[in-house]
């Protein structure tokens, strides 16, 4: 497993954003695992500026991308001991991103890393079968980011939020606070884009446009009819959005006749509008009663203490 | 005191670390880290005396979780310092076997995070590049109970601290009756800034007698004067020296302690038996006294330097109240007639004979501040 240095951790300000709304609309601590990932930079030697020196061009930099996080729950210590041993059967490798470390985020307190935070971040930095590749690159890494997220210990009238990253390094025990560089849209952020590549993938739905040639499909069709099956299903799913509105009569639109269907059209995103809609009201009718349940929850476990300790 | 908004299992394991700690822990500030529930206090900072310093350490529960093994935040100079890394030898049984239940297990963490940390500042100071420092270590890591720290910082220098613990007499044995609960700790606290490479002459450290508090109820270590460090010396050189010469003053001490004695059994022909006395070290002693209707208390307070320095006095009215309904005193009589050379009833006498005509001061003085009112 390489010990490389990390230049610099990217994190989308979405997901920045979202960690942080996790955190603070949490009662307690949590924590849980960061993915994403790791891509050497060729920095960009073009400028307008000509005092900007290239010295940085020599070397590929390692840029580790935060795309994605899954927070576990507060009150269990999930993925490691109480002495920061992690479990590895509780980390299931994910297809799509590489797990790139774990952040802890916790209320009012010192912005360092802890006893336990360093013994996780050293375990599971150890671990050979968590290392992953970096993209373009025939080199690995283990999962040594840590993100810390703590709020001030004294009361304060504004929200304040701290955060910091390093990049634990198994070679000389310690943590290495790296720069936080947050990826936004704007101009500004323009340049950050070229090694930035999305991270939501769109389902891979087996269907295809209609009109085109069935005839040369029949030959698939015998290799494999589940296939079929599967996308004779995702294009159901697809045609009940689209309402009669298939990709076959969009071509419809372009040319002189296109005026005749606009009306159909915008009748059609209205409809889609209005479902969204629901869902909308639907998932918020579902927090309500996940929010009710987790407080009653943690009102069992306040008296359950209270009982433990008055025993 | 501790309890105040604590969960009663984390409450139950701080006061036990609190109350029975062989060293003095004490708790300087407690939170909440929690949203919804900020009374319930999940946090604390603890100062663990160490290397004659403290070293604060942050304590962090889950109020949501109250069972859950704590886990701690070391100081910012402590970044290195982490005692449950995997290439540490001991293993972490303490946290993972953690029983909520048991009032027992924070001391216990808190004591072995401590030994670890010992090791750790000791390991510290032996990597120190600098000739005279790892001679001194080398023969002086023997002695039991030492202990040292490496400090520094960015603006002051390096420096390398160790407390000796001094001398091994059983001071509370020496003493009859001595309610303390083991012999009172001396230690030398010697500083030694770190060589710079192209100083020759390497400077003397800074040395200090420092003892634990209960000591100077009959011996002022303050007022030990340290021998001479002389050039070129070594501590395994000057510690013996220093614990003879401290041996014999606190030999000394403990003898003033009879001479203390025989004075107040001499004040008894004088005043009849004492209301009040310190029987253990024979600092203070109360009598009560006449003249004519009159009557007083006198306070003998009687230093460590005695009979070198004569008692300090107080008298004590039994009839006159301020407007606020608090007894009269005198002030504190330091200048009277006095020989540390007499006997010691003739020093009774004395004292005596002077408080006869300074009653009379005194009763006018409590009828004046009375008739003001």
């Amino acid at each position: 497993m390489d010990d490389l240095p990390v230049e610099k951790i990217a994190i989308s300000g979405p997901t920045l954003a979202s960690l942080m709304q996790r955190f603070s609309s949490s009662t307690g601590p949590i924590d849980g695992l960061l993915f994403g990932h790791v891509s050497f930079l060729t920095p960009s030697t073009l400028s307008d500026d000509s005092t900007t020196t290239s010295s940085s061009s020599s070397s590929e930099t390692l840029i580790a991308t935060v795309t994605s996080f899954l927070s576990s729950s507060s009150t269990s210590l999930s993925f490691y001991s109480p002495s920061g041993r992690v479990n590895p059967s509780h980390l299931a490798p994910s297809s799509s991103s590489s797990l790139l470390g774990w952040f802890s985020a916790r209320r009012k307190s010192p912005l360092r890393p802890s006893m336990r935070e360093f013994s996780v971040s050293e375990s599971l930095s150890s671990l050979p079968n968590l290392s992953f590749p970096i993209l373009n690159s025939s080199s690995s890494l283990s999962p040594c980011i840590f993100l810390l997220l703590t709020t001030p210990i004294p009361d304060q009238a504004i929200h304040t939020h701290e955060y910091r990253a390093y990049q634990f390094r198994a070679s000389t025990e310690s943590f290495d606070p790296k720069s936080v560089d947050i990826v936004n849209i704007g101009p500004a952020f323009r340049g950050h884009y070229g090694a930035f590549s999305p991270n939501s993938n769109f389902p891979s739905l087996a269907c295809e446009l209609r009109s085109s040639a069935m005839v040369e499909d029949k030959k698939e069709e015998e290799e494999s009819s589940s296939r079929v099956k599967q996308a004779a299903e995702d294009q159901r799913h697809l045609d009940q959005c689209a309402e009669g509105f298939e990709i076959g009569r969009l071509s419809l639109m372009i040319g002189s006749e296109a005026t005749n269907y606009t009306t159909g059209l915008e009748d059609l995103y209205e409809k889609m509008l209005a479902k969204i809609e629901n869902l909308a009201r639907e998932v918020e009718l579902s927090s309500a009663k996940v929010f009710e349940q987790e407080n009653h929850n943690r009102k069992l476990r306040q008296k359950a203490a209270r009982y433990a300790g008055s025993e | 005191m501790a309890s105040g908004g604590l969960p009663p299992l984390i409450a139950a394991q701080l006061n036990y670390l609190l109350n029975h700690h062989s060293l003095d822990v004490k708790v300087e500030q407690m939170w909440s880290g929690n949203k919804c529930y900020p009374g319930v206090l999940d946090r604390f900072t603890i100062a663990i005396p160490f290397c004659l310093d403290v070293v604060k350490w942050d304590v962090m529960y889950n109020a949501d979780s109250p069972m859950s093994a704590p886990d701690i935040i070391f100081g910012p100079e402590d970044e290195s310092f982490h005692p449950f890394s995997a290439k540490s030898p001991k293993n972490c049984s303490l946290l993972d076997d953690w029983n909520s239940r048991d009032p027992t297990r924070l001391m216990a963490l808190i004591q072995e995070l401590r030994d670890r940390y010992v090791d750790y500042q000791r390991k510290r100071v032996g990597d120190v590049d600098d000739a005279r420092l790892n001679f001194e270590i080398s023969t002086i890591v023997f002695r039991e109970g030492i202990e040292m720290a490496l400090s520094s910082g960015a603006e002051k220098p390096e420096e390398v601290k160790f407390a000796v613990p001094i001398t091994d007499m059983k001071i509370d044995r020496m003493v009859p009756g001595c309610p303390w609960r083991g012999p009172p700790k001396i230690y030398l606290q010697v500083i030694y800034p770190v060589g710079k490479k192209h100083v020759t002459a390497p400077l003397a450290p800074r040395l200090k007698l420092v003892s634990s508090s209960e000591l100077k109820s009959f011996f002022s270590i303050e007022d030990v004067k340290l021998p001479p460090w002389s050039d070129g010396m070594c501590m395994a050189e000057y510690l013996p020296h220093l614990e003879e010469s401290l041996e014999k003053q606190i030999l000394e001490a403990v003898s003033l302690i009879d001479v203390r004695r025989r004075f107040i059994e001499a004040l008894v022909p004088q005043f009849g038996w004492p209301l009040e006395a310190d029987p253990v070290f024979c600092r203070k002693a109360t009598f009560l006294a006449g003249s004519g209707v009159f009557t007083f208390l006198v306070h003998f307070m009687i230093s460590t330097q005695f009979p070198k320095q004569q008692p300090a006095l107080m008298l004590h009215s039994c009839q006159h109240l301020t407007s606020q309904g608090v007894p009269i005193k005198s002030s504190l009589m330091t200048e009277y007639p006095w020989s540390p050379r007499w006997e010691t009833p003739q020093m009774a006498e004395r004292i005596c004979e002077f408080l006869a005509d300074e009653a009379l001061n005194f009763k006018r003085h409590c009828n004046e501040s009375q008739l003001q009112h």
